[in-house]
């Protein structure tokens, strides 16, 4: 009993021992983050965009069906020709409804629209971000520490027969072949995308390579995959994050643009497909209150990315 | 002169040439396998097999896949680009016609970027962590994260639609009342490409400055800023004579990339703006299915982008004398 206690403590300490350092660089490195104010505001953005994405019932007035004037589904009335005519209705006090900002041609709520259309904004901006970094960080490392041999030239030619396609046209291709769905919206995005990943990667890889303790694995005797991922990506990773707060935000842009080019996804809200409606339905100047609040969400969750990602990047510059 | 070997440089030409051909078959495939045909919106119900065929005969679409891609990489090599079944005119007389609205857009465009972002980075960078340099950065980021149609519906908004002071669409006014001679028609161009050449740069000098930034920072560190502080020189001589000039050369590779990054700018510029060039032609090209147009527009920004990267590489050796090419990079 007496000894198990002691094993237990022992246990606990050693534990903590083990872990301390760690939680302490943590500790460290979020003082640092916060010592820039723009990732701390990027952050709670996000967590603001997080949490709508996660339950948009909760933070919109209404559901995405619902109409003005005749309220939620399931609507058995219809509009009459006077409520169609005040459609799309300006926010004011005094409406029959609710509609903090408004509502688009068909009745729906512009603020419950927002917010329902976070979700799939966030789901574009991190898978999109994440699968260019899958790709583009294990390629940026394997030519990087083949350097100068065929593998790296064979890496490095794709890279720059990639770079020859111009991004949103050739996007436009990939998107029409596969049909537009919102993955392969994400998967068009993460295929143009990794280059810069695979560029950045590369060089930090080649001078990587060069230390002192990847050459003490070699003679250790490490396989050339433990090095790679064992002792070169650790140190890549801080870098890549960057890039997949970079991308993230690039995907968000580009699903907007993909949709007013009229390739956006109908079936699901989004940003994107709001400001592709005010355009088909011709209300682009005459709308304001249809207008701004897709383009400010945009707007915000893709600085909120960059935000984050800019910070990122001075917390792990090894320079200061 | 001596620091690029002949040897070197022609081996960078025969590398590039085949990317482009790499390119071509990559765009062949692509495009072919895109759903739907550029004879479809030739064909109108009416019609009988047999007229569908002979549709398909003048297009040479019965040929075996493999033959049109033969016959689609030796007319490329010899400037052949077809007929476009849409415009109903040569292909090449379209690019020509077109390439210089799309080059004076985003010539102009580039060239205000490029002085904008470096000055406001070469400032950021030095001060950086002050306050000054803490507001503007996240502003910047801020319009970097807006995308370019949004921003320009809300620039032609309250420039064209409330104050109307500039046209919104067009690169001539339409129906002019005045004389057609040179100045007034460079003077109606530079009318119209106000509002689109200020939209593009309202985003795009912001990423020039990214780039600029830290580079300006890192080299604030550096020995010779230091010695040339120590020599007395103003504040100003140094950041802009001593530390700016090597800060730039990131910045160059930089305008290569970034060229690309403008080409999409312009695509959705040139549509918001109703911009007579390539960017239009190219979004319209995909969407109908009109192959040759397509192929012939990807091949000549493909172009660009290829050569410009060839002739940075090569001008660099010039700029900066550390870089040596042609010994294992």
């Amino acid at each position: 009993m007496a000894t198990e206690q002691s094993d237990s403590g022992q246990d606990g300490r050693s534990i903590r021992r083990r872990w301390e350092p760690r939680i302490e660089r943590l500790r460290r490195g979020w003082d640092r983050y916060t010592e820039h104010k723009i990732g701390v505001v990027g952050l709670i953005i996000l967590i603001i965009y997080a949490l709508w994405s996660i339950a948009p019932g909760v933070f919109a007035p209404h559901s995405p069906d619902w109409v003005a004037y005749l309220g939620e589904p399931p609507i058995k009335s219809r509009l009459t020709g006077e409520q169609i005519r005040s459609l799309p209705h300006p926010p004011a006090f005094g409406d029959p409804f609710f509609a903090p900002f408004g509502t688009n041609s068909l009745g729906n709520g512009v603020l419950t629209l927002v917010i329902y259309s976070a979700q799939n904004a966030m789901y574009i901006g991190l898978a999109a971000g994440m699968l260019s970094s899958l790709v583009g960080v294990p390629l940026g490392l394997i030519s990087g520490f083949y350097g100068d041999t065929w593998i790296d030239e064979a890496i490095q030619r794709f890279v720059d027969i990639m770079y020859g396609l111009p991004f949103l046209p050739f996007l436009i291709v990939l998107v029409a072949i596969r049909g537009i769905t919102t993955t392969n919206i994400i998967i068009g995005i993460a295929v143009t995308s990794w280059l810069n990943n695979c560029i950045t990667v590369r060089g930090e890889t080649l001078s990587l390579k060069e230390r002192s303790y990847v050459e003490s694995a070699k003679v250790a005797g490490a396989s050339d995959t433990r090095i790679i991922f064992r002792h070169i990506m650790p140190n890549v990773l801080p870098i890549s994050f960057v890039f997949l707060a970079q991308d993230a935000a690039g995907a968000v842009i580009a699903q907007a643009s993909l949709a007013y080019l009229g390739l956006a996804d109908f079936t699901a809200n989004s940003w994107g497909l709001m400001l592709e409606n005010i355009k088909s339905t011709g209300y682009v100047f005459k709308a304001w209150w249809w207008l701004i609040p897709p383009g400010i969400a945009l707007m915000l969750m893709a600085a909120s990315f960059y935000f984050i990602g800019f910070s990122m990047e001075d917390v792990t510059n090894p320079q200061r | 002169m001596t620091r690029i070997s002949g040897k070197y440089l022609a081996k960078r030409i025969v590398v590039s040439y085949l990317t482009l051909l790499v390119i071509m078959s990559l765009l062949f495939v692509l495009l072919r396998s895109m759903p739907g045909s550029f004879i479809t919106s030739m064909i109108s119900s009416g019609m009988t097999a047999e007229q569908i065929e002979r549709i398909r005969e003048t297009w040479g679409l019965n040929e075996p896949l493999w033959k049109q891609y033969v016959q689609f990489m030796i007319n490329y090599q010899t400037g052949n680009f077809g007929r476009s079944p849409t415009y109903n005119a040569q292909v090449w007389d379209l690019i020509v016609r077109r390439m210089p609205r799309t080059l004076v857009l985003f010539g102009s465009t580039f060239i205000i970027g490029f002085i904008i972002g470096p000055l406001v980075g070469m400032y950021l960078g030095w001060w950086r962590g002050s306050t000054k340099d803490k507001s503007i950065f996240s502003t910047s980021l801020l319009l970097y994260s807006m995308p370019s149609f949004w921003i320009s519906w809300l620039f032609i908004w309250v420039i064209n639609y409330e104050l109307d002071w500039l046209p919104s669409a067009y690169m001539f006014t339409q129906f002019p009342e005045f004389e057609w001679t040179a100045f007034t028609v460079m003077r109606d161009v530079l009318y119209h490409i106000a509002l689109p050449v200020m939209s593009l740069t309202f985003i795009g000098w912001v990423g020039s400055m990214l780039i600029m930034r830290p580079t300006m920072n890192q080299v604030t560190d550096e020995g010779y800023v230091f010695l040339a502080r120590a020599k007395g020189l103003s504040e100003r001589t140094v950041m802009v004579k001593h530390a700016a000039r090597n800060a730039l050369i990131p910045v160059a590779t930089g305008a290569v990339v970034s060229l690309a990054f403008l080409i999409d700018g312009s695509v959705i510029i040139e549509n918001v703006f109703n911009w007579p060039g390539m960017g239009q032609i190219i979004v319209s090209a995909v969407l109908n299915r009109d192959f040759p147009v397509a192929q012939a527009v990807f091949f000549m920004l493909a172009l660009l982008i290829v050569v410009m990267r060839l002739l940075t590489d090569v001008v660099y050796t010039y700029l900066d004398p550390r870089i040596k090419f042609g010994e294992g990079e």
